[in-house]
Order: structure tokens, then C-alpha cells, then sequence
């Protein structure tokens, strides 16, 4: 992985994967599988959103001294969609299927407009503004988003 | 510049922005089922006045209102790209289209030589104070660009919307004014079509498709050789095939034509190829639209490449059918579907209300039900281009089907108006 854009964007579609796995297995009724893969994908993103606010967001802010600008507003929408994230195992705890459905298909598009915006603006001006200590920091991010990941 | 270009809330439009696009746009479907039901042999030929009124109520008004719109939207976050004063232009613009289109399809469908003239001058001017915008928005932008090849494609379709806006006041003023022109009328036509299916409609669906299809279906990426190549490509291939045929040479003319159907089949067949490995496993009634939109396009492609080759009468009509109500208007359901119970939910979230959660605000019954009453209208109106008998019938269907379309969007936003109490 060369650029903190490829790596986070491969990261994104990590996540999707296990989000998909966690919905497929409500939409037929296993509930212990379901559990299982949300209890994945939940520890993905939270690891994916912690690397980005304590790892890459801190030297994005560093270097540019951007503190109120797009790393602020990224930072906003991680609160919007741990909250839906919360509402969905609540749904899941609940076994209620529609009302799972119903938070699964606003937290998908709420992380897909949330994706787009990082990928096709912030990481490349990550990647642009951080270009010196680029190959550090991905590696570094790298480790944590595995590392997180398998815990 | 904005110190954060597209990502901040504040650069986000406020809802009436786009709103106002989409909830109009369906009644224009309703009308055009209205010339459908009371004009008589309205699809016989594709050249008859309710037919070209017909084509322009769906085309300007049904289509453009929902594209624009979404542009408003999409613009800042695939793009970086927040236009200056969003409700502004929005209102403006809106309206001085859906004044223009109405105009249009009057004076065509009357043979009213000033109402043609007003309003194809109507829709320029709402074209212009909107891609004035959209230009004055794309130039701010941040240089540094992703991978994504979307801001590119979405700069084409705004230039091919740009040429079919140019070649529809032409057309206009040598139907109202006279005007002569060294090449024959239909001509003329089918270049303006051309240009707006694929330079405008094509190239802005594969522009939305490169990023919706992978990110909201769950499924691989489409090849980077695809996207990186496709909208150039189609762009010199409409390059070449309208210098061919105005330039009155049949076969380089023929042969372009061909390499455009070939182009619009590959767009279609790879993105129907991406759906089946969609990891999401309970395709939902807009996943299911959207798969058809495809097909219906391959089908009229096929339809396309016989009126090339065959002289079959109705072939024409059987084209228009599919290409625009079928592709067209069932992709353009099945993202609204998705665009307007969100954008519900993201400006109640933003204002700090606790929002009830997409299935809630639009559950999936009656979203089905209605794009279900799409395919059936889709049928009908086939079956209307062969036996034009049937057209009041698929005139009512049509009707049914906006009517619908427009009251389930209404739920949404009155679902999200309750939420604020």
C-alpha cells in the first residue's frame, strides 16, 4: 500500500464486506451468526474511525492547521453513525428485523456519502499535504487497522 | 474557497435546494400520461406533435428536473465542488425550467410556433443560470482529485447538456423562425437526441454509477480500464459520428453509430455483470429497479441497432420506450428512492432531531409496490407502440405510476416534517 488513500479506501470496503455478512444473516432470521459478523464489522469501524481521529487527523491538523476545517466535519459524521451503529445492535439485541433493516439502510448511506467525501477529497489532500511522512504514517495506520481488527 | 470545500455541513444545500426538483419532476410524468390519455394516435410515428410534446415532458421535465437536482447534491461531495448561493440558484432555475418544458411541450404538441420558441428560450435560460453555476462551482474545487474518474464524467455530462441545449434552440428556431439550415431537420433531430441520451444522460448516469453501483450495492469495483476510458471514448465517438453525419457521409456515419450503441451496451452489460456479485443479499425493490433499468437499455440498444438496419415502422417508437421510460426513468426511480428518505434524515440529523431511520421515514411496501406499477406501465406502453390502440391505457398507467412516484416521495418529507414536530 503505497498511499494513505489506497490504504483507507481498501479499509472501507473491508468494513462493507462485514456489514453486508452482518445483514445477510438478520435478513434470514440467523440471529447468533448476525451477532457474531455485526460484533466484526462494529469492531472495523470503530478501529477504522479511531486510527483516522487519533492517528491521521491529528497530523492532518499539525501540518496544515486546519483544527475547524474538514477533519472536524469528518469527526461530526463518526458521531452521527456510531450513534445509528448503537441503534442498530440495539435493533439486533432486540431481534427486531425491520426495525435492523431499517438502521442498517441509514447507516449504509450515511457511510457511503461519509466514504465518498474522504476518499475523492480528504485522503488525497492527506495524501498531497502529508507527502513527507506519508509512507510512516500508512504503515503506521496499517498496523492499528489490523492489529484492531483481530483483537 | 471554503477552508473545508464540500465536506461541511454549511456547504451542503439546504434541502428545498434539491427538494424542489424532485418532487416536481414526477408531475410531469403525470402530465405526460394526461397527453398519452387525450391525444389520439400520439405514438403512431415518433414524429407526431403528442408524441414530441410527449418526449419533452419526460426528457426536460421528468428527467432533467431529477438530474439537476441530484447534481446539486452530488456536486459538492463526489466533487469538492459547493455552488455559490444553492437555494438561489435552485429556485431559479427550477422554475424557469419547468415554466420552459411546459411551454415546449405545448407548442409542440399544438404546433404553437411561439410556444416553442418561448419555451425552448426558457429552458436555455434555466440551463444557463445553472451551469453557470455548476462551472463557477467545479472551478473553485480543489485541484487535488482521488481516483475516482466521477468529477471528470460529471464536467462531460454538463458539456453534453451544454450541445443538446444548443441544438434544441436551433431546432426550435427553424420550427418557430424559419431558420435555414444546410442539413435536413430530422437530421438535426437525431443528433439532439443522440447528444442528450448518451452526452448528457449516459455520461451522467456512468458518472453516478462509478461510485453507487461498487459503494451502494456492496459489489467489486467496475475494471479501471472501463471508467477510465468509457466517457472519453463516447465523447469522441459523438464527436465523430455528428461531424459523419453532418457531413453526409453515410458510412463513417453508420459505423460511429454503431461504436455509440456498442459503448451504452458495454456500460450496461458491466454494470448488470457488477449487481449479481453484489455482497448484499436482500436486493430491495430499488436494487431491483435499477437491475431492470439495465436490461430495459440493452433492449433498447437492440431496438436501436434494428431502426438502423430495418425500416421497421414502429421500431422507432419501441426504441424511445425503452431507452427513456424503461433505462431512463427506472434508474431514475430507484435512486430517488434512495436520495430523498436520506436527505430527509440527514438534514433532521443535522438539525440535532433524533430521526427516524430510512425504512421509517419510506418503508419499503409501498416503494415496491409502485416501482412494480412502473414495470407493468413499462409493458403497456410497448405493447402501445405496436397496437396504439393501447396508448390511453398505458396514458392512465402512466399517470398511476408519477402519481404514486410523487405521493411516496411526500411521504418521506412529511414523515421527516412530523419528526420535527
Amino acid at each position: 500500500m503505497s498511499t494513505i488513500a489506497e490504504l483507507m479506501t481498501h479499509d472501507h470496503r473491508e468494513c462493507d464486506h462485514l456489514f453486508a455478512s452482518a445483514e445477510t444473516h438478520a435478513a434470514k432470521g440467523e440471529w447468533e451468526a448476525a451477532a457474531q459478523a455485526m460484533d466484526a464489522f462494529s469492531r472495523a469501524l470503530q478501529a477504522h474511525f479511531d486510527a483516522e481521529e487519533q492517528q491521521l487527523f491529528p497530523r492532518f491538523e499539525a501540518v496544515t492547521g486546519m483544527t475547524g476545517g474538514p477533519t472536524q466535519v469528518m469527526r461530526g459524521e463518526h458521531a452521527d453513525m456510531r450513534e445509528t451503529l448503537a441503534a442498530m445492535q440495539d435493533a439486533l439485541v432486540r431481534r427486531d428485523a425491520a426495525d435492523f433493516a431499517g438502521e442498517a439502510d441509514t447507516l449504509m448511506v450515511m457511510l457511503q456519502q461519509h466514504n465518498m467525501k474522504e476518499e475523492n477529497i480528504l485522503y488525497p489532500m492527506c495524501d498531497a499535504r502529508l507527502a513527507d511522512e506519508r509512507t510512516e504514517l500508512a504503515a503506521g495506520l496499517a498496523r492499528r487497522l489490523g492489529a484492531r481488527a483481530e483483537a | 474557497m471554503s477552508a473545508n470545500p464540500g465536506l461541511a455541513y454549511q456547504d451542503t444545500p439546504p434541502f428545498s435546494a434539491p427538494l424542489r426538483f424532485f418532487l416536481t419532476a414526477p408531475l410531469f410524468g403525470v402530465v405526460a400520461g394526461l397527453v398519452l390519455l387525450f391525444a389520439p394516435g400520439v405514438l403512431e410515428s415518433r414524429w407526431t406533435p403528442p408524441a414530441l410534446a410527449l418526449v419533452h415532458l419526460f426528457a426536460a421535465g421528468f428527467m432533467l428536473q431529477v438530474m439537476l437536482g441530484a447534481l446539486l447534491q452530488v456536486l459538492p461531495v463526489v466533487a469538492g465542488a459547493a455552488m455559490p448561493a444553492p437555494a438561489r440558484v435552485a429556485g431559479a432555475s427550477h422554475l424557469v425550467l419547468a415554466g420552459g418544458t411546459l411551454a415546449l411541450a405545448w407548442g409542440l404538441g399544438r404546433i404553437a410556433p411561439e410556444a416553442i420558441l418561448a419555451g425552448a428560450g426558457l429552458l436555455a435560460a434555466g440551463l444557463l443560470i445553472f451551469l453557470a453555476a455548476a462551472v463557477r462551482a467545479l472551478l473553485d474545487a480543489p485541484a487535488t482529485a482521488g481516483a475516482s474518474r466521477t468529477p471528470r464524467d460529471l464536467r462531460y455530462a454538463l458539456a453534453g447538456l451544454a450541445v443538446t441545449a444548443a441544438l434544441g434552440v436551433l431546432l426550435a428556431l427553424v420550427l418557430s423562425r424559419g431558420l435555414a439550415l444546410p442539413v435536413p431537420l430530422p437530421m438535426l433531430v437525431d443528433l439532439h437526441a443522440g447528444w442528450g441520451w448518451l452526452g448528457w444522460g449516459g455520461l451522467l448516469l456512468a458518472a453516478t454509477s462509478w461510485v453507487v453501483v461498487p459503494m451502494f450495492q456492496i459489489t467489486p469495483a467496475y475494471p479501471a480500464r472501463l471508467t477510465r476510458h468509457w466517457a472519453p471514448t463516447v465523447l469522441v465517438a459523438l464527436l465523430a459520428w455528428s461531424a459523419a453525419t453532418l457531413g453526409g457521409h453515410a458510412l463513417p456515419a453508420t459505423a460511429t453509430g454503431l461504436a455509440l450503441l456498442a459503448l451504452a451496451a458495454l456500460f450496461a452489460i458491466a454494470t448488470v455483470r457488477l449487481q449479481s456479485r453484489s455482497r448484499r443479499s436482500t436486493p430491495d425493490a430499488s436494487f431491483r429497479a435499477f437491475r431492470l433499468a439495465m436490461f430495459a437499455a440493452l433492449g433498447g440498444l437492440v431496438a436501436l441497432l434494428g431502426t438502423m438496419l430495418t425500416d421497421i415502422e414502429r421500431l422507432p417508437v419501441v426504441a424511445g420506450v425503452l431507452v427513456m421510460h424503461g433505462a431512463f426513468g427506472g434508474a431514475i426511480s430507484a435512486m430517488l428512492y434512495k436520495i430523498v428518505p436520506f436527505l430527509t434524515w440527514l438534514h433532521l440529523t443535522q438539525a440535532g432531531i433524533k430521526a427516524p431511520n430510512m425504512k421509517k421515514l419510506l418503508p419499503d411496501a409501498p416503494m415496491r409496490r409502485q416501482l412494480q406499477a412502473h414495470a407493468a406501465t413499462l409493458a403497456v406502453l410497448l405493447a402501445a407502440a405496436v397496437l396504439p390502440v393501447l396508448a390511453p391505457l398505458a396514458g392512465l398507467l402512466l399517470m398511476v405510476e408519477f402519481g404514486w412516484l410523487f405521493g411516496n416521495l411526500l411521504r418521506a418529507v412529511r414523515a421527516g416534517r412530523r419528526a420535527r414536530g
